[in-house]
């Protein structure tokens, strides 16, 4: 039986770290019922509500305030002086259960909210569909047939089914390699951006995903042509604001080292990916990445996700965590042909390793 | 049997070192390994690159020769197993010689991945196996 890397890892650290965290802010409650609610996961909250953005750490204060802003009328998306706070970032485990319509729409695809539909009924009738309800993101493991909202292309496909029916093994933010691209929005620890407008960038700094940080320059400049291009992780980003509420982050240059998601979503080094960034109030902050994949997709899709939440209270700072230290996992992980993933190799003729596979 | 003894032998040669996974597409790369008789194999490399519509590359199946690859044709439908067919072609003391490749891709999302098969060269025939650089 397949052992799941995020089970071992992601999971397990999140649980440990944030159970009881969760259990009085009631943010998990919250997705919980936002998921057995058709099409609710990437809609807007309504009016005065904060239906997805409240419930984090913090919740309580943040909604009800307005957008803070800087000097010159562009989203604050940091502190405000003289207080202290973090972003809490969801749990994304399958990024295609988060399809919009399009760039700027809260829609998600027909498709997942028939499907969203289908398994609220089948809920209803006792059935006990999967769909939907699994690791915050739904879609349970039917690889890409089950999701024929994406444009996959025939080795797309077939990768996302192998590492559907593998349960993930080979997932390398497992290995606690960052997780790249839109991914980082997606792995549930907290994150602070912080903004530098006299110096024409923004940083983000995050707790998990490797303690890694990322900088978007905001000062006009074009992308590097050529080798000058270094693809990695994170890829390069560059901003603009479209107005004074929305940020827009161009990123390409991204290596092929990550997913987009735990589910095992692939990508290319063609990837190009452009975020908007926005603040609805002061309590949420709203994701959106449309994904530009033509090694991988025939066509660019959008993910949205706005249940990003602020968090003053129970994580107003971002704590230490290194995802290296003591990952067992990795040392009992074998390949298909049950060969130690780390570690020294099986010689010709030695009895094979017992690991997960 | 002797084909997996080959598999094995051309991973622990090429394997010493772990780094980071390549996760595009599992054929982009280079391979390198062996084909041919068990006693004599000859030293084969292999470089494909994919550019979102086809998997292009080179092969070089030893000294004196190199090719280029001219059609991959892939089966997906063994989640776990790819069915890999190459044509391609060789030029081999002034003489150009079809190549054809029908092979395996195994371990697909491991950075050792493993593409094993058969190996007709000319008139030449023999198994091959080679890992992922």
């Amino acid at each position: 039986m397949i052992n799941s890397l995020r089970a071992a890892l992601v999971c397990a650290a999140a649980v440990a770290v944030f159970a009881s965290t969760l259990l009085t802010s009631g943010v998990w409650v919250q997705a919980a019922q936002q998921q057995a609610q058709p099409g609710v996961a990437a809609q807007a909250p309504p009016a005065g509500a904060a239906r997805q953005g409240g419930g984090g750490r913090g919740r309580g204060r943040g909604p009800q305030d307005p957008t803070p802003r800087l000097a010159d009328g562009t989203v604050n998306f940091g502190r405000v002086p003289g207080e202290k706070g973090t972003w809490n970032v969801p749990y994304i485990t399958n990024m295609a259960m988060r399809v919009v319509t399009g760039p700027g729409s809260t829609q998600l695809v027909p498709e997942i909210v028939a499907q969203q539909e289908a398994a609220a009924a089948a809920r209803a009738g006792g059935a006990g569909a999967r769909g939907g309800a699994r690791g915050g993101g739904g879609g349970g493991r039917g690889g890409a047939k089950s999701e024929p909202w994406i444009p996959w292309m025939p080795w797309s496909a077939a990768v996302y089914d192998y590492n559907s029916k593998n349960e993930s093994k080979y997932d390398p933010e497992g290995y606690c390699l960052p997780p790249g691209g839109p991914r980082m929005m997606a792995t549930p620890y907290h994150m602070e951006i912080i903004q530098m407008p006299e110096h024409n960038r923004i940083v983000m700094i995050f707790e998990g995903a490797t303690h890694i940080w990322r900088e978007i320059y905001v000062d006009g400049r074009k992308f590097p042509e050529g080798d000058a291009l270094n693809p990695t992780y994170l890829g390069y980003s560059i901003g603009r604001w479209q107005d004074k509420d929305t940020l827009i982050v161009e990123n390409k240059g991204f290596n092929e080292n990550s997913w987009l998601d735990y589910f095992g979503h692939p990508h290319t080094d063609k990837m190009e990916v452009t975020e908007r960034w926005t603040r609805p109030n002061k309590g949420q902050l709203r994701y959106e990445a449309t994904v530009n994949d033509p090694g991988a997709y025939t066509r660019p899709f959008t993910m949205m996700w706005e249940n990003i939440t602020w968090d003053m209270d129970l994580t107003p700072e971002l704590p230490e965590y290194i995802c290296q230290e003591n990952n067992r996992f990795l040392n009992r992980l074998t390949d298909d042909l049950g060969q130690p993933i780390f570690g020294p190799r099986q010689q010709p003729g030695e009895k094979p390793a017992r690991g997960t596979r | 049997m002797v084909r997996r003894k080959i598999l094995t032998a051309a991973i622990v040669i090429a394997l010493p070192a772990i780094v980071a996974a390549q996760f595009g597409h599992p054929l982009k790369g280079t391979w390198s390994g062996e084909w041919g008789p068990k006693n004599s194999p000859t030293r084969l490399l292999l470089d494909f690159e994919w550019d979102g519509k086809d998997l292009t590359g080179k092969i070089n199946p030893g000294t004196g020769a190199e090719g280029t690859v001219k059609k991959v044709t892939i089966d997906y439908s063994p989640v776990t197993s790819w069915k890999v067919q190459i044509e391609g072609e060789v030029n081999e003391g002034g003489k150009v010689i079809p190549v054809r490749v029908d092979g395996t891709l195994e371990n697909l999302g491991a950075y050792t991945r493993a593409f094993h098969g058969t190996w007709t060269q000319g008139t030449r025939k023999g198994e091959f196996a080679v890992t992922r650089n």
